[in-house]
């Protein structure tokens, strides 16, 4: 793994654009192409198989959390028990997830699973892919999740209830609407009716007792770019329980547990031999060098790095009520200053492909970048 | 490692390219009155206009300023009326009695879900 750093396209905010990339700059850069990563193919092959065998773990660490009734770990109500564990028995449908990595010394290491609402799909599988075309045309990315998100819906269609599948996100956020949009366009291009209303736009009907749209079609699908811990403690998350059409809620409720930080010790307690897990405990006291993460946080907030017993780094933030895990440190690898994370998606139930966000520092933050990679 | 070297999109480039573009300044400060209803039983009053800085806020203030309203029965959709985020409430509602039974705005917290 390398970093090279190059000269920017001429006029690459039209072109990034012209793909109907909006929020390529907030006050900082967010798309950075004056840098790009190269990995060889030994490389890309070995964060698939780690990708692979990671997903295979968490699925085996879900059926473990429910066997053992260990929700109070991941400060899940006890009223959603019966429905995530519905979920997961009827194999409700689900499609996508992205496991952060830390790649260093030729070893690579899982920092946590975002499982429910990862971000950054368009940039990976969209805006790289058009700037390797103009870059250098005959170089190859570890980059499926176009191809793989259209054969996944398709899939998919014979397991959703007949009709509208239905998107929704947060209005006025951009980044959101886009990762929303392009999941809607694949899922057109593998031939599903879709519709998109906001999150805030849905309607709880008294009477039927169904969610409607903002036409007051009733919900069957829904792909939903929001949380579920925000969604269960907002003022109609206990309709979900109660709603009569039994929505198929996409990425499916069971995927609370593993897109809860708490999920970490439990791995860990369960495969200590897994070459990509890092130690890590719900008690404090267990190790030297490690990072304190809220269970249930976003974006690198509240995050406590500790070295030698001593803070050597610390983010701000509203998260960390519901409880802290430690995880060994495992620190970002540095190139001149920058800090890449690697983010590796399953589309699926596969491996589909990465994208790199690069921080100023250890903490991979909102001010991170998105650099594009290639294949040596 | 890439399956197929052509990538279409059908949707995603022409609506969100919309939703860059920077928004016209509204023609409200002009001084001209719009009343307005979305609804026949509801009565007529000012348009009030909030204005989100631009972009996507304009975008899609544009693309919700009449949503249809109606209802499924035996499988067919019957439009009832509409509704607008950009009128006043007592010009939205009315007397229609369908639209009681739909209570909106209990799910939706946070500016971005970003991870």
């Amino acid at each position: 793994m390398e970093r090279i750093r190059i000269n920017a396209r001429n006029h690459w905010q039209q072109a990034v654009e012209q793909l109907g990339f909006g929020f390529h700059t907030t006050n900082v850069p967010y798309w950075d192409e004056t840098a790009y990563y190269e990995f060889t193919m030994d490389e890309v092959l070995y964060i698939e198989k780690a990708t692979a065998e990671l997903w295979d773990l968490c699925l085996g660490a879900v059926q473990h959390v429910m066997d053992n009734n260990l929700y109070s770990r991941f400060s899940i109500p006890e009223a959603f028990i019966p429905y995530i564990e519905r979920t997961w028995t009827e194999d409700h449908p689900s499609i996508y997830g992205r496991f952060d990595f830390c790649y260093k010394n030729n070893q690579l290491k899982m920092l946590e699973f975002n499982a429910d609402t990862p971000t950054s799909l368009y940039e990976a599988g969209i805006v790289q892919w058009f700037w390797l075309q103009d870059f250098d045309k005959g170089k190859d990315q570890f980059n499926s999740i176009h191809e793989k998100l259209i054969a996944y819906w398709k899939y998919l269609q014979a397991y959703l209830h007949p009709g509208t599948l239905h998107f929704t996100c947060l209005k006025e956020t951009l980044e959101d609407l886009t990762n929303t949009e392009y999941l809607r366009d694949c899922a057109i291009q593998a031939g599903l009716e879709t519709k998109l209303v906001f999150i805030d736009d849905i309607g709880w009907d008294t009477e039927v007792q169904v969610f409607r749209d903002r036409e007051n079609q009733p919900l069957q699908n829904i792909f939903k770019l929001y949380p579920w811990e925000w969604l269960i403690n907002d003022e109609f998350g206990a309709h979900i329980l109660t709603d009569r059409n039994r929505t198929f809620w996409i990425e499916p409720s069971w995927k609370m547990i593993l897109s809860n930080k708490a999920i970490l010790p439990i791995l860990w307690e369960l495969y200590p031999d897994c070459p990509y897990l890092l130690p890590a405990y719900f008690e404090e006291g267990k190790l030297l060098n490690y990072v304190k993460k809220p269970i249930l946080s976003r974006e690198g907030a509240n995050i406590t790095m500790v070295r030698n017993n001593t803070t050597v780094q610390q983010t701000a933030g509203d998260y960390g009520a519901e409880g802290f895990i430690y995880q060994e440190l495992f620190s970002l690898p540095e190139f001149g200053g920058n800090y890449p994370l690697i983010g590796s998606w399953v589309i699926g139930q596969e491996p589909a492909g990465m994208g790199i966000r690069e921080a100023s520092s250890l903490i991979t933050d909102n001010l991170s970048r998105f650099v594009p990679h290639l294949i040596k | 490692m890439k399956k197929s070297k052509h990538i279409q999109l059908l949707l995603i480039t022409a609506v969100l390219a919309s939703c860059n573009r920077p928004g016209k300044q509204p023609d409200w400060q002009s001084g001209n009155k719009t009343y307005i209803r979305s609804d026949s039983t509801a009565p007529y009053t000012t348009v009030h206009h909030y204005y989100h800085g631009g972009g996507i806020g304009n975008a899609l203030l544009w693309y919700y300023a009449f949503r249809p309203y109606g209802h499924y029965y035996n499988g067919y959709y019957q439009r009832a009326g509409y509704y607008s985020d950009a009128i006043h409430e007592s010009s939205n509602i009315g007397s229609n009695t369908f639209k009681s039974t739909v209570i909106r705005g209990g799910f939706g917290r946070g500016f971005s879900v970003s991870s």
